[in-house]
């Protein structure tokens, strides 16, 4: 009740609302006419103007802001997934600020050729050669996991996805490697790399760059240079030669059809 | 205390209202939670506006946004601080935007091909996009924010507003005329 009174006030000027005064709103059909006494408390319009309100809403909006920032912290430190705040998930400066060109790979229709496109792998070539790193095209990595080398593990294969991304297709007998977590990969990858003559890094090929974080990860704690190699093209370059990848776990012999 | 007939253009609105509001939510609540999930690649994503250079802020960002984000749908969804939310979405998504446009434009010019012809994932929960899709879709986004700013949506709503002096003398009424 009083609540839509106070409604039918605002259309007055608060100067007519003394107390004891009979207001009437205007009706165009001029067929009813309310007559309010405004003689107690209860009705009067307080602060109709739009400073207040907007007052409410500011304040609202800062309550929501810390509230939220304050939640999102903590449910980053509770989910498995969280990011460390402190840690720096780029070592030397991995990672570019503009796409390559032509990022996405080409198709399989022309046997024999690298399906990275000249000037996206050139300008590749030379960032990580600017890191000490070397850039393989998809033959050098095919020719490197039927090398006799490969299977004393003298040739390693270093997979810088996700877990997920893991499972759910790796070349062959490669490591799983994520360099946003190296921690939980270091004692299965570190003594392999220590021992390998060759080290190939992936991660998704085109505009991923997590193999260079991984590559340079590798290097900074100890992985001589010359044995670190970049498959730019990746793991969709691969997979869209029709090449055999592995799912689940490393060696689990599950290979997937090289259809999908 | 009706006034005659019922205000079909005021029902309409506010009913109206309520859907804009839990679009608005499911939105945020989508795009927060996809962004939860993969921290990493979010991080990644927001890495290459290159708003911060150190990592604390950076990973700050990265960590604390896409769970604000799903706080805030959450908030929309069920109806509560309705006008505070939409105002801190708007003020979010305001510069987001710009940034986002900043950075197609960045691409524009690296690639040589048209603004709408510029595909990238922006780090906005939604993967690769098409520039001029997602302005639009930001767009949308802030008009829907704006409306909600106003006081409609107040339906199905478990506390339109936190200050209950203010929820009473304010907002349009949702067709109770």
């Amino acid at each position: 009740m009083f609540r839509h009174v106070n409604k039918q006030l605002r259309l007055y000027h608060l100067a007519d609302l003394t107390p004891g005064k009979s207001v009437c709103p205007l009706r165009r059909d001029g067929s009813r006419c309310w007559r309010i006494r405004v003689n107690d408390e209860l009705i009067q319009p307080v602060s109709p103007g739009r400073r207040p309100r907007l007052k409410w809403v500011l304040l609202e909006a800062v309550l929501v802001a810390v509230i939220g920032a304050i939640f999102g912290l903590a449910a980053n430190q509770v989910s498995p997934r969280g990011l460390a705040l402190t840690r720096n998930y780029f070592p030397a400066g991995t990672g570019r600020l503009l796409p390559r060109l032509s990022p996405a790979p080409a198709p399989p229709n022309v046997a024999g050729t690298n399906s990275m496109p000249i000037d996206s792998a050139q300008l590749l070539a030379a960032e990580l050669k600017e890191k000490g790193l070397q850039l393989i095209d998809r033959l050098q990595a095919v020719q490197l996991l039927h090398d006799p080398r490969f299977k004393q593990n003298l040739v390693v294969f270093i997979d810088a996805r996700d877990e997920q991304r893991y499972r759910e297709g790796h070349i062959p007998g490669a490591y799983e490697f994520d360099p946003y977590r190296p921690e939980k990969y270091f004692d299965a990858v570190l003594p392999v790399c220590k021992a390998a003559e060759q080290i190939v890094v992936y991660c998704n090929g085109g505009n991923c760059d997590d193999s260079e974080t991984a590559a340079v990860l590798l290097r900074d704690i100890g992985i001589a240079n010359r044995k670190l190699l970049v498959y730019g093209g990746g793991i969709s370059e691969w997979t869209a030669y029709g090449l055999p990848v592995e799912t689940g776990e490393r060696n689990s012999g599950k290979l997937r059809d090289p259809g999908k | 205390m009706n006034t005659g007939q019922p205000n079909w253009k005021r029902i309409a609105l506010n009913f109206s209202a309520v859907l804009a509001r839990w679009l608005l939510g499911a939105a945020f609540l989508y795009t927060g939670l996809s962004k939860a999930l993969h921290p990493v690649d979010f991080l990644k994503l927001l890495r290459q506006y290159d708003l911060v250079q150190s990592s604390l802020p950076l990973n700050s960002i990265a960590a604390a946004l896409p769970w604000f984000e799903t706080f805030c749908g959450l908030l929309l969804l069920v109806g509560i601080a309705v006008r505070g939310t939409a105002l801190t979405l708007m003020v979010m998504l305001v510069p987001f935007t710009v940034l986002v446009f900043h950075r197609a434009l960045a691409i524009q010019s690296a690639l040589a091909i048209p603004l709408c012809a510029v595909k990238f994932d922006c780090g906005c929960g939604a993967g690769t996009v098409f520039i001029c899709r997602k302005l639009a879709e930001n767009v949308l986004l802030i008009v829907l924010s704006g409306w909600l700013l106003t006081g409609y949506g107040r339906q199905f709503s478990l506390r339109f507003s936190l200050t209950k002096s203010h929820s009473h003398r304010s907002a349009p009424e949702a067709g109770r005329e």
